[in-house]
């Protein structure tokens, strides 16, 4: 990492209506290094990194790159100016070519008197792919060909090609598998290398700390310490996110209580084509069962097949009682909750408030005589926000003004309200910050106490080996392995039975 | 093995294929009904003049389906042209004829981009309003007669003059398409605004170069229609709504094949297949109601075989 400077934030500031999400933030990222930028959701880390990279106007305060002042109202003025951003969610657009998406926005090399050379971009851009080892991506071919985590690849491509003075990369590992974040990191490597440099936005504590030189932590949008990696724990960070100790009972603690009998799903050869193969196991009463292995290995599905939402399914799922899981309305009726890892497309309705998200499956439960009362709604959404410590203005506050965070205890509180028994919970912390992680945890640890099954499907090792009773690790869409939970399980006997 | 399978399945060729198998199952069940008096070379060949007609309008709503809008003013926009058009052949021969059939096509197109881009509103309301108004016009500009095409310029009304225009258009497409920017930004817009939004692409203008590019394509349509009838009547009460909806038959078939990476070629083979059922139902002497019946269902078959979503997507 060199002396010179390269990036000063100054002042910034940011407010979306009455919730100030930037506030004040200053600070300075030196040529050569990758800067990692943390804290809990709502710190207004993403929001800083936006309107750094034009995809929200600044508020106020002042960007500087290398001497340069920053006045950029979109993402390819920020590409122009040496900002580049890879994001979370999916950055490439259907209905274009790899090329074209490579090149959206910056295709003036390839026009020729407003002719564009469809050729020589294609060559361009499969030239570029193979330079990066991603020879499988074919440049011509239209971009729905590829699954999600090649399409990363080629934003990773997109966002890099043109050698940005500070590529910002935003929560996007979550996305990718380990050979995809070896992949990344390689890039940020060879970024600092060459004298440029890296925000690196990321929940996961553990790759922060092996991967980035330095760490600034944000908190409620106020900027509050820069350290250097090497002289950092993950509690002295969580510390610094959280502005206090978090807890020893981060996880569960209990060991050696055996579990109960009484099955209460029973799966039996379930099939989905192309995801999974000829699973069965069951899920016992005031049990959490983990599910875990590689982001493909056919886990995420097992809880859609469970719920009913698995489409071109065979084989049975089927409840204590006989009945037969084979549709969502079934499996909501019979007490079955359901959380997706895709949280914002599969489990909420970004566009609606906080009260209709979580009235949403009791409507007839709250129904008298078929008629709905407003009061009864919003007391009910009230009451189980309020148990769910959903951080908002009131209920009638629209969901996706609402952090990660919060947005997965609305889903939660739904379920919580509608009162089921066996809830399905698909990486039920993924873009979560410590401090919320450890009230869903301490939710999960509750729930079990009452009685209630948690099927929990995660990509976190630590999480599984912490709340899970039992541990069933799938590869290529078989069951490869079950653990009991057990202190002395490391993650090493899980990776084994993953890879 | 199903990797190669998903990518010979996802290749230029397979949807050719397809197309092809598709024209040659209607051909087929048309010929075997009625042998005598369908689907003869001569048959064939005035369905193609027919069905080049509509693809060319279809060609020209490519551009704004695929950015997810709608255009109800096509049929109303064919006949205003079409009207000023002939007006003016009247007055300065060929050149008044092209000239006011494609300015004013244009010029509609930019009238709907610019009033859609300035209400912000949907593409459907304002074209639904707008068709009301076009037809009232094209009543007005006609002075309420039939207006006729003079005979010494119907260049347009048969081969090679209509295949010739029809090529030509289906170039322009091909081009505008694959040579310019504005094909991968309508492609992009359509898939996600805000990202396109994003990338610099200016949304609105793109819209409206949509919309003008639409209405171009639909004035070379006014001059085909006009040349191939020879008259046009202005008509008001949303007569022209019917006039909608081949073209667009087409374009869904462009979008379901867009896949392929070959819209135009199924815009122009949709249109003809979409034309050989409809004269296939007039060889066999069925009644309007069964034929409108038969060619919406086999135009669902089509698309739902060949656009439908994945089991269990969400399809708006």
């Amino acid at each position: 990492m060199s002396d010179k400077v390269l990036l000063v934030a100054e002042h910034i500031d940011k407010r979306f209506g009455i919730t100030h999400a930037v506030n004040d933030v200053s600070l300075t990222i030196n040529a050569g290094e990758i800067r990692a930028l943390i804290g809990e959701n709502g710190s207004g880390k993403s929001t800083f990194s936006q309107m750094l990279c034009g995809i929200y106007t600044i508020g106020g305060g002042t960007f500087t790159l290398d001497g340069k002042e920053l006045h950029c109202r979109n993402q390819v003025e920020a590409n122009n100016e040496g900002v580049a951003i890879i994001v979370q969610e999916m950055g490439t657009l259907s209905g274009l070519t790899v090329a074209e998406n490579i090149f959206l926005g910056h295709e003036e090399p390839f026009m020729h008197m407003g002719v564009k050379d469809t050729r020589a971009m294609n060559k361009a851009a499969q030239r570029l792919l193979n330079e990066y080892g991603f020879e499988r991506v074919k440049a011509s071919d239209m971009i729905d060909l590829y699954n999600f985590e090649d399409r990363k690849l080629v934003e990773i491509v997109k966002a890099t090609y043109m050698k940005p003075k500070i590529l910002v990369v935003d929560e996007t590992t979550t996305a990718l598998s380990q050979n995809g974040r070896y992949e990344l990191y390689k890039i940020m490597d060879a970024i600092r290398a060459d004298g440029r440099s890296v925000i690196f936005i990321s929940h996961d504590l553990g790759e922060v700390l092996t991967h980035t030189d330095t760490i600034s932590v944000l908190r409620d949008g106020e900027y509050i310490a820069t350290v250097q990696t090497k002289d950092m724990t993950e509690d002295d960070l969580k510390r610094l996110m959280v502005g206090r100790e978090i807890g020893t009972a981060y996880y569960r603690t209990d060991y050696g209580e055996t579990i109960s009998g009484e099955v209460v799903v029973s799966v039996k050869n379930v099939n989905v084509p192309g995801e999974i193969h000829d699973v069965s196991f069951e899920l016992h009463r005031g049990e959490i069962l983990g599910f875990g292995g590689l982001s493909e290995c056919g886990m995420h599905e097992v809880g859609k097949a469970i719920f009913g939402a698995s489409w071109d399914r065979t084989g049975s799922v089927t409840l204590a009682d006989g009945t037969q899981i084979n549709d969502i309305p079934t499996a909501i009726k019979h007490s079955i909750a359901y959380a997706s890892k895709n949280r914002d497309v599969e489990s909420i309705i970004i566009n609606e408030s906080i009260r209709n998200n979580i009235v949403l499956p009791s409507l007839d439960d709250l129904a008298d005589h078929g008629l709905l009362n407003n009061k009864k709604l919003t007391a009910f959404a009230d009451k189980y926000a309020a148990e769910m410590q959903t951080k908002m203005q009131n209920v009638n506050q629209f969901v996706s003004d609402l952090s990660g965070g919060n947005k997965q205890k609305v889903v939660l509180a739904r379920w919580i309200g509608k009162g089921s028994d066996i809830l399905v919970l698909d990486s039920p912390t993924r873009g979560i910050d410590v401090k919320v992680k450890q009230a869903i945890y301490g939710l999960m640890a509750d729930l079990r106490k009452q009685g209630k099954s948690i099927i929990m499907i995660s990509e976190e090792i630590p999480e599984l080996l912490g709340m899970a009773d039992r541990i069933l690790v799938m590869k290529d869409g078989r069951i490869n392995g079950e653990f009991l939970r057990d202190p002395n399980l490391s993650e090493e006997d899980l990776i084994a039975k993953m890879v | 093995m199903s990797k190669t399978i998903e990518k010979l399945k996802a290749s230029r060729y397979y949807g050719l294929i397809l197309l092809c198998a598709m024209l040659l199952f209607f051909y087929g069940i048309f010929k075997i009904l009625t042998p005598s008096n369908f689907g003869s070379l001569s048959n064939l060949y005035t369905y193609l003049q027919s069905s080049i007609i509509y693809s060319v309008g279809g060609c020209g709503l490519y551009f704004i389906v695929v950015m997810g809008l709608f255009d109800f003013a096509v049929g109303a926009n064919i006949v205003l042209s079409s009207i000023v058009g002939v007006i003016l052949a009247q007055k300065y021969g060929y050149a008044g004829f092209i000239v006011g059939c494609l300015g004013c096509g244009t010029l509609i197109g930019f009238l709907i981009g610019m009033l859609y881009n300035s209400l912000n509103v949907p593409s459907m309301i304002v074209t639904v309003g707008l068709m009301l108004i076009f037809e009232s016009i094209a009543v007005y500009v006609a002075g309420g007669v039939k207006q006729t095409l003079p005979e010494n310029l119907r260049f347009f009304s048969g081969a090679p003059g209509n295949i010739i225009l029809a090529g030509l258009a289906f170039l322009l497409m091909y081009f505008i398409l694959n040579y310019t920017k504005i094909g991968t930004y309508c492609n992009a817009i359509g898939s996600n605004e805000f990202v396109a939004k994003n990338m610099g692409i200016d949304v609105k203008k793109y819209k409206l170069i949509g919309f003008m590019l639409l209405h171009f394509f639909v004035g070379i349509m006014a001059i085909l229609t006009v040349s191939y009838g020879t008259t046009m009547t202005a008509l008001t009460g949303m007569s022209t709504m019917s006039r909608n909806f081949q073209p667009l038959m087409g374009t869904f078939f462009g979008v379901a094949f867009r896949k392929y990476k070959m819209p135009i070629i199924a815009i122009i083979v949709g249109e003809f297949i979409i034309t050989i059922i409809f004269n296939g139902f007039v060889a066999l002497g069925a009644p309007t109601t069964v034929q409108n019946i038969v060619t919406g269902g086999a135009l669902l078959a089509i698309v739902s075989l060949t656009a439908r979503g994945a089991k269990g997507s969400v399809v708006k």
